[in-house]
């Protein structure tokens, strides 16, 4: 089901603020296979956003080659990269960014009006994809009639409803308690080992990156450290 | 690409208070734009149809309040043995008028019953009309907005009491309502009748308040503006002829220069509704950047963003620019407003191209309003907004 493998090569990405260069990523060379379970960690500052922005095609490296799949994301124009985004990642950010007008069903259908879908293949889709999150009862509520954990989940269904290959999550229970946090890990969890998605996600709390088989420590844009990990299994 | 107007609209509604304050900023300027319009509007045909219509307006020299005698119609009329180029002589006298216990003064103007018909084309009276105007020498033609205001019909009868010596009650017959005529508000009936009416009295009736003549073509026009004042250069009472236009934006000159204020008005106003819709919009998508750059990591294009921030400023501005078109268009149209008058073209008609002439302003308005936003939108960089909400 999934084919994707990710391989990076010597990707570096400075900024510059007016004539000053800030280097932010210096040399990234990195492997991930199709369907691990991949935890960016390391202190503020480190580059792991830059990173992972560059993994979900939502900026271009300054140098070096990102291969995903078969493409390669340095040589896109921004046009397709906006539609590749589409078709093969899904996002899920710590402020979870949900449209306040649209109810949880139609933050979630917002993505599948970008694809040639009947409203009724849509319907199914968002309905299938809020109730592996567990909200099926909550379809149309508004963000706002929601708590953090269940926006967060809301954002998931719609980081999932395109079916894509990569989910990148950025500090995805940065904003939420211990016990809602675990949840949305074990939600992760879920949608790597039964669906099969690749997962690259950031966080700073070592026990959300227990939830990872991989882990991988930044520092100062370049990678320090890359350890395997016994995930947590959790009853499900 | 799928932009879902219910998104569109639910937008408008996520911060009600100061999309109601945008529409009142487009729809007032838009409003004041619609009046002023159509008070322009509404000279301007009045000069155009004065043009067009080749006439002269013969009236005494010294001051169009006295009367000529009622015999130049004849030596104006011989001017032009063959009648070709004369096409008719049509004598007129003002004589207001109103209504037994209703202050509301009326404009009526007595004239000669045959000429009127060659002379005023632009009434397009239909043959039964015409029929009626000949065989009555009690028919009057209502102005249509005067019949409105008074609620007369064709077929009514009504009474009017002169503003002039000898002040007696005319009884007349509502033979038309003037559909087509320019001037929406003046009536129009036989001089015989009025000249009857003095004569009763002991008046004299061998006078004319001034004389209209229907010319052939342009040519003739300017020829006979000089040979009448040649003709009666020596007479007792000499003549003033100027042709209907020049006698018309003269009068409007003198008065007041409407047409040019009223258009820098409109343009004032216009530049108005820009600003305060700018604003909002600039305030409306600034607490929105992270919004957009969302629905742009969710794989939507520069081009849906632009479009959404111009779809939701074009949707505000044209909802207020109807409401500021089209409640003038209602008032001047179906309310007791429209009976409401102007100086000169009396009446204001507010019509359906100025109104639409409004919305597409107002769809300018929105696009310019909300151009900075739009291409803030188009340029906006995910990773910078993302961060930047951080
Ligand atoms: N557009 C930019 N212009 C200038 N500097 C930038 C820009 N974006 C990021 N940086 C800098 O790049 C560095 C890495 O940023 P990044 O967000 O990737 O760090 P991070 O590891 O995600 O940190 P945190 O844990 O705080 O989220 C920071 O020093 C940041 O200030
Ligand atoms: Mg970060």
């Amino acid at each position: 089901m999934v084919s994707i493998d990710i391989e990076l090569h010597d990707v570096r990405k400075v900024y510059y603020k007016s004539t000053l260069a800030i280097p932010v990523l210096e040399g990234i060379d990195l492997q991930i296979a199709a369907g691990e379970f991949v935890v960016f960690m390391g202190p503020s500052g480190s580059g792991k956003s830059t990173l992972l922005h560059l993994l979900g095609g939502l900026d271009q490296p300054t140098s070096g080659s990102i291969r995903i799949g078969a493409d390669y994301l340095e040589q896109m124009s921004e046009t397709e990269l906006t539609r590749w985004r589409s078709h093969h990642v899904g996002f899920i950010f710590q402020m979870y960014h949900l449209v306040p007008v649209l109810t949880a069903a139609e933050n979630v259908e917002l993505p599948l009006l970008l694809f040639e879908l009947s409203s009724r293949e849509r319907r199914q889709r968002v309905e299938l994809a809020l109730s592996v999150v567990g909200l099926a009862e909550r379809m149309e509520h508004r963000p706002s009639q929601l708590s953090g954990g269940q926006e967060q989940r809301v954002a998931i269904a719609r980081a999932i409803v395109t079916d894509p290959d990569l989910i990148l999550a950025d500090e995805p229970t940065g904003d939420l308690d211990a016990k809602t946090s675990t949840e949305i890990l074990e939600l992760l969890q879920l949608l790597n080992r039964d669906f099969g998605k690749t997962i690259l996600m950031v966080t700073h709390d070592p026990k959300a990156a227990s939830y990872g088989r991989r882990i991988l420590h930044l520092e100062k844009g370049i990678l320090h450290r890359d350890e395997t990990n016994q995930p947590i299994h959790t009853s499900r | 690409m799928r932009l879902k107007l219910l998104y569109l609209l639910r937008n408008l509604l996520r911060n009600p208070r100061r999309s109601l304050l945008t529409c009142a900023a487009v729809g007032l300027p838009v409003m004041i734009y619609v009046l002023s319009m159509s008070v322009v509007d509404g000279v301007e045909r009045f000069l155009d149809n004065s043009m067009t219509q080749l006439r002269l307006a013969v009236t005494q020299k010294t001051s169009i309040i006295n009367p000529l005698p009622a015999g130049y119609r004849k030596k104006i009329a011989a001017l032009d043995p063959s009648s070709q180029r004369i096409i008719a002589v049509c004598g007129m006298s003002w004589i207001g008028g109103r209504i037994e216990g209703d202050p509301r003064p009326l404009s009526t103007l007595a004239v000669d019953r045959d000429a009127f018909i060659s002379a005023f084309p632009e009434f397009q009276l239909s043959e039964d009309e015409q029929a009626a105007w000949m065989r009555d020498r009690r028919a009057i033609i209502l102005g249509r907005s005067t019949a409105r205001q008074f609620g007369w019909q064709v077929g009514d009868r009504i009474t009017l009491i002169p503003s002039l010596p000898p002040y007696s009650p005319m009884e007349f017959h509502v033979i038309s309502t003037a559909e087509k005529a320019t001037d929406p508000s003046t009536n129009w009936c036989h001089h015989a009748y009025w000249d009857e009416i003095k004569k009763q009295s002991g008046y004299p009736a061998e006078i004319v308040g001034f004389l209209f003549i229907k010319c052939a073509t342009r040519q003739d026009m300017d020829y006979y503006r000089v040979a009448i004042d040649d003709f009666f250069a020596n007479y007792s009472d000499a003549t003033k002829t100027q042709d209907e236009k020049a006698f018309m934006n003269e009068f409007i000159t003198q008065q007041f220069n409407l047409p040019r204020n009223l258009s820098i008005l409109s343009a004032v106003t216009v530049f108005v509704a820009i600003m305060a819709a700018g604003n909002t919009m600039s305030m409306n998508f600034r607490d929105r950047f992270s919004e957009l750059a969302t629905m742009k990591a969710l794989g939507f294009g520069r081009w849906t963003l632009f479009s959404q921030v111009q779809g939701e400023s074009l949707l505000l501005c044209l909802l207020g620019g109807a409401v500021g078109a089209f409640v003038p268009y209602w008032a001047f149209n179906y309310s007791p407003l429209r009976n409401f008058t102007v100086p000169l073209i009396q009446q204001l008609e507010v019509t359906m191209v100025v109104c639409l002439q409004a919305l597409l302003i107002s769809a300018g308005v929105g696009v310019i309003a909300a151009a900075w936003p739009a291409i803030q939108a188009w340029r906006l960089s995910v990773v910078t907004a993302l961060r930047n909400q951080e």
